[in-house]
């Protein structure tokens, strides 16, 4: 059996009273798809919280497994778990730097390769070589990028200024941009069109069969989720409900009653 | 003798945090119902210190009794003050609720500027005394070597503040006005939607939060007998750390934080340096922003990813 | 309809008259004046009348004319549009242009020692204008105690050069070094507060600074202030008209008369390569990683954090720049005035500054430029009327904040192109 790129066990997250997150443990593959479903305030987004560590967990281990090294999520804090960990996340309302432009978006998420290039700014003051060849290297990679999502020929407009769908794919690949070994995606499919979601879709294929990186996404789509995902896990009030592939999770009982309701 | 100054060391710190939990006061309901730290409260309470002075100074010139006199000059100052602070929220403040997060701020720094240099070139630079309007008290513990005095100014300043924070406590709890400041201070586009006038519950903010200010510089005027036109800009960030101190956004947290302001401050000239007495203030301010930044009575702030 | 509207115009502006005359009524009307260490007031109604009417008049010519033209905004916006387009397309030849006018300064016919030290003054507030500009404009770090960092620098180098006696150019890097010691000191406990929370505490800091020099007294000798502070020398040659025994001072080495605007122009192309270097650093360093890092964090602090871009180092060395750039400024100032006390560091200066970033364009070099010229030129044109400017400063703060809150100048350069950067 292959290792497991991300471990999740018993995973707790308390506020105050109110228990977001209870006992949680799924796992995610390097080169698959993971799904996290659930209604609305099933602690989805919490769980993200957790692992690229904005909120605490109150209890529970967060593990992931890099080629040679086991990596202890819960001992690095925020902007940690995305510089040490390689964990990349996007956002649920976008969050791009709308009044830079694109490629400098693209730019920033390279931020501490090119720190390091840039001898911490000295370096950088007087134009080393080293430098130079750095920061060329990043601009190829960001229009590696912009080539893939087809935005290369508004590289130099402000974000913000993109229409919706733009953004959110930019989102994506300004994550990928920082080289992460598991990109976490809170609905990226959300607002988008049928023709934006089915080129989302490719993306995230794209990303799983040729960067070999690991994607957990939350999504309310279906049929992102469904065509999709390798593997589903369902949340209710917290807890974990169901999982499996995403053939067995539209069938599964559990899963109905959670989103329908029961018929008394 | 040590008992006996302390004690009176209490009663003049108890004095003196009335007077910076009135103006708290304005700073934390602002805060709360618009989320902005309104810089020129603080002289908005000069102004109103000013109208105070003039007051009673044109008062002295009538045979009118004392208590009416004191009655008259607090609703004076109120009135005119209250005048200041609406304008300055119409002109200033309104036009930048939709701006980015920093701009009522500078806007406020603006205005605060604006104030001060105003009451500079109208009323002149040179500071102003008041003859002391009310004057005697009582004295104790005099055996001790040390005399304890009580002033019945202080009792004044005490009571009146008393008064009005009942007042206006119960304003904020049990009216519909309140209900309507809590209902913007959760979510104001909601507030609109549900036919509340959102323009004008944060106009009346402003104007409560004024004329408190008011009072306290009329009390300032009393106690200290003399004023200028930059007694704002100490008084207002001592009553800003006293706000933040009780919790921003609380009502009886800003009182509750201007009596431990005006305490601290007390003591520390007291017992360790009158020199440095300002600092003191800052340093309590610097500290509870960092460590301590909800406060006594405050709500925590959680981010929201 | 034309008649009710009218009706409301009317009602509308006796209104704002009766709020004037609440506003001014008592303030202005009733003037308060010392007359045998008693208060009397003197009644100046006729101002206040004055006043009332312009205020209700002005408020129904409004009415008439601007809010009802939906174009309220359209006119203040365009112009500083079209003045954005044109130091766009021309920056280049401008930023030359003034450059080179700015060399010449001196030698021009009409200079002479009065607009000399105008000149030596604006640049100073340009420097610390530019140096702000890092925290507020790049970092977006509301910063209200830049002053402090300025005092730093002013006293730290004060201090060296009386009683060590170094010279200037080891004394300047010194101060700057201190300045931004303090600003890592100061920024360490504070940059992870919210904005309007971090301009109190800066704004405290500053005052702490300023109270703590004007009562620590065996070093800073307090209100007196530090007099005898060296004059900065050419480079080891002194500016003085009678030199001593064998010394060589700057006339007698290069053969010259004696002049004491030798030494007025020395300090004047002293400021201005100092300011230079502050603006050619900023814009090189906004083109580092560090520098969009700074602009990332302004824009969204949470979007930085998940990609891995540390927030507080990265404001701590915003914090740090500014302040030892604030520091080097101080030590002109030092150098230049050679005297110092609290009394030249007080918030206003900061306020000043602050106004000049914001007035400017938050991160417009060019913006700092324009905006001290016209606010220190205000200041200076209406020197005799020191409260009436102080007015008008800050109600220009107000009107920028509600009509171009981005400053005058307010568009954005990317830090790097595709373009460019492909065709290289």
């Amino acid at each position: 059996m292959s290792q497991k790129l991300l471990d999740v066990e018993n995973l707790t997250m308390k506020f105050g009273g109110l228990v977001a997150i209870d006992n949680l443990s799924f796992s995610a593959d390097k080169d698959k798809i993971t799904s996290i479903i659930g209604p609305n305030g099933a602690g989805k987004t919490t769980v993200f919280n957790c692992l690229t560590g904005f909120y605490k967990a109150t209890a529970g281990s967060m593990f992931l497994n890099k080629e040679n090294e086991r990596l202890n999520l819960r001992k690095f804090s925020d902007f940690k778990v995305a510089q040490k960990a390689g964990v990349a996340r996007t956002f649920q309302n976008i969050r791009l730097f709308p009044q830079m432009s694109v490629l400098e978006n693209l730019m920033v998420a390279q931020h501490n390769k090119l720190m390091d290039a840039s001898g911490f700014t000295i370096l950088g003051l007087f134009n080393s070589p080293s430098f130079v060849k750095k920061e060329k290297e990043a601009v190829e990679i960001s229009k590696y990028w912009l080539d893939i999502i087809g935005l290369t020929h508004r590289a130099d407009d402000d974000a913000g200024d993109l229409p919706y769908g733009d953004q959110r794919k930019l989102e994506i690949v300004r994550a990928m941009c920082i080289n992460p070994h598991l990109l976490c995606l809170d609905e990226p499919a959300a607002g988008l069109n049928a023709k934006e979601s089915a080129e989302l879709n490719k993306l995230l294929l794209f990303i799983k069969n040729e960067k070999k990186t690991g994607i957990l996404l939350i999504e309310h789509d279906m049929s992102v989720v469904m065509e999709i995902s390798d593997h589903v896990v369902v949340l209710n009030y917290g807890k974990k409900i169901f999982q499996g592939s995403a053939k067995e999770t539209k069938n599964s009982p559990e899963v109905i009653e959670a989103y329908l309701g029961t018929e008394e | 003798m040590d008992t006996a100054y302390f004690l009176q060391q209490l009663i003049n710190g108890v004095t003196l945090g009335s007077v910076y939990g009135l103006i708290a006061i304005g700073y934390t309901m602002v805060y709360g119902i618009i989320g902005m730290i309104n810089f020129a409260h603080g002289d908005i309470f000069m102004v109103g210190a000013f109208i105070a002075l003039i007051s009673f100074i044109l008062f002295a010139l009538t045979s009118i009794a004392l208590p009416i006199v004191l009655l008259l000059t607090l609703l004076i100052a109120m009135v005119f003050t209250a005048c200041y602070g609406w304008t300055v929220e119409k002109l200033a403040y309104k036009p930048l609720r939709k701006s980015f997060r920093l701009a009522p701020l500078i806007s406020a720094l603006g205005m605060s500027i604006v104030l001060q240099n105003y009451v500079q070139a109208a009323q002149g630079a040179r500071i102003k005394t008041l003859q002391p309007v009310i004057q005697g008290g009582f004295t104790f513990m005099e055996d001790t070597g040390f005399t304890v005095s009580l002033s019945y100014l202080q009792i004044f300043i005490v009571l009146v503040t008393i008064v009005l924070m009942a007042i206006f406590t119960l304003l904020i709890t049990k009216t519909a006005l309140g209900r309507a400041q809590r209902a913007c201070e959760q979510d104001r586009t909601m507030t609109a939607l549900m036919g509340i006038n959102v323009d004008r519950t944060i106009s009346i903010t402003f104007i409560i939060g004024s004329s408190l200010a008011s009072v306290a510089g009329m009390m300032f005027v009393m106690y200290y007998g003399v004023i200028d036109f930059y007694i704002g800009f100490l008084a207002g960030i001592k009553a800003f750390t006293a706000a933040v101190l009780g919790g921003i956004g609380s009502v009886p947290g800003a009182m509750l934080g201007g009596l431990l302001i005006g305490l601290i401050e007390v003591f520390w000239s007291g017992y360790i340096s009158i020199e440095y007495k300002d600092i003191a203030a800052f340093t309590v301010l610097v500290v509870v922003l960092i460590f301590f930044p909800t406060g006594f009575l405050g709500k925590p702030d959680i981010e929201k990813v | 309809m034309e008649k009710k509207f009218f009706q409301t115009s009317i009602k509308d502006s006796l209104f704002t008259g009766l709020i004037a005359l609440a506003l001014f009524g008592p303030i202005v009307g009733l003037r308060t004046v010392a007359k045998n260490e008693v208060l009397e007031v003197h009644p100046k109604w006729f101002i206040v009348l004055i006043i009332v009417i312009v205020c209700a008049v002005g408020r129904f010519l409004t009415n008439l004319y601007v809010y009802n033209r939906d174009q309220k905004t359209g006119i203040q916006s365009s112009i500083g549009k079209s003045i954005s387009n044109f130091l766009d397309t021309k920056g280049y030849q401008i930023a030359l242009t003034a450059i080179i006018f700015s060399v010449i300064f001196p030698f021009l016919p009409f200079t002479d020692r009065y607009l000399m030290d105008i000149a030596i003054m604006m640049l100073t507030y340009i420097m610390l204008g530019w140096g702000l500009n890092i925290v507020i404009g790049l970092a977006g770090l509301l910063d209200l105690g830049y002053v402090a960092f300025y005092a730093v620098g002013a006293y730290s180098y004060a201090l060296f050069a009386i009683h060590f006696g170094w010279s200037f150019w080891i004394c300047l890097p010194i101060a700057g070094i201190f300045a931004a010691m303090f600003g890592v000191l100061l920024g360490f406990p504070v940059l992870r507060l919210r904005g309007d929370y971090l301009a109190i505490v800066t704004l405290a800091f500053g005052e702490m600074i300023r109270i703590l020099l004007l009562n620590w007294y065996q070093l800073t000798k307090g209100p007196d202030g530090l007099t005898g502070i060296p004059r900065p020398s050419f480079f080891g040659l002194p500016f003085k008209s009678f030199p001593d025994e064998g010394e060589q001072t700057f006339h007698t080495f290069f053969g010259v008369e004696y002049d004491p605007m030798q030494r007025i122009i020395f300090l004047y192309y002293l400021i201005l390569v100092l300011a230079l270097i502050t603006n050619l650093f900023t814009i090189k360093i906004r083109r580092l990683p560090i520098g969009r890092a700074w602009e990332a964090l302004r824009e969204d602090e949470i979007a930085c954090k998940s990609l891995g871009v540390n927030p507080r180092n990265t404001k701590l060395t915003a914090f740090a720049i500014g302040a030892m750039f604030g520091g080097f400024a101080g030590s002109f100032f030092a150098t230049r005035q050679a005297f110092i006390s609290p009394e030249s560091f007080t918030f206003i200066e900061s306020a000043i500054i602050v106004a000049i970033v914001v007035l400017g364009g938050m991160g417009s070099q060019t913006g700092v430029v324009l905006a001290t010229v016209f606010l220190i030129g205000l200041i200076e044109v209406f020197r005799d009327f020191e409260s009436y400017r102080m007015i008008a400063f800050g109600g220009a703060m107000v009107l920028i904040m509600i009509f171009r809150p981005r400053g005058i100048l307010a568009t954005r350069k990317p830090t790097i192109t595709l373009e460019k950067s492909s065709s290289k």
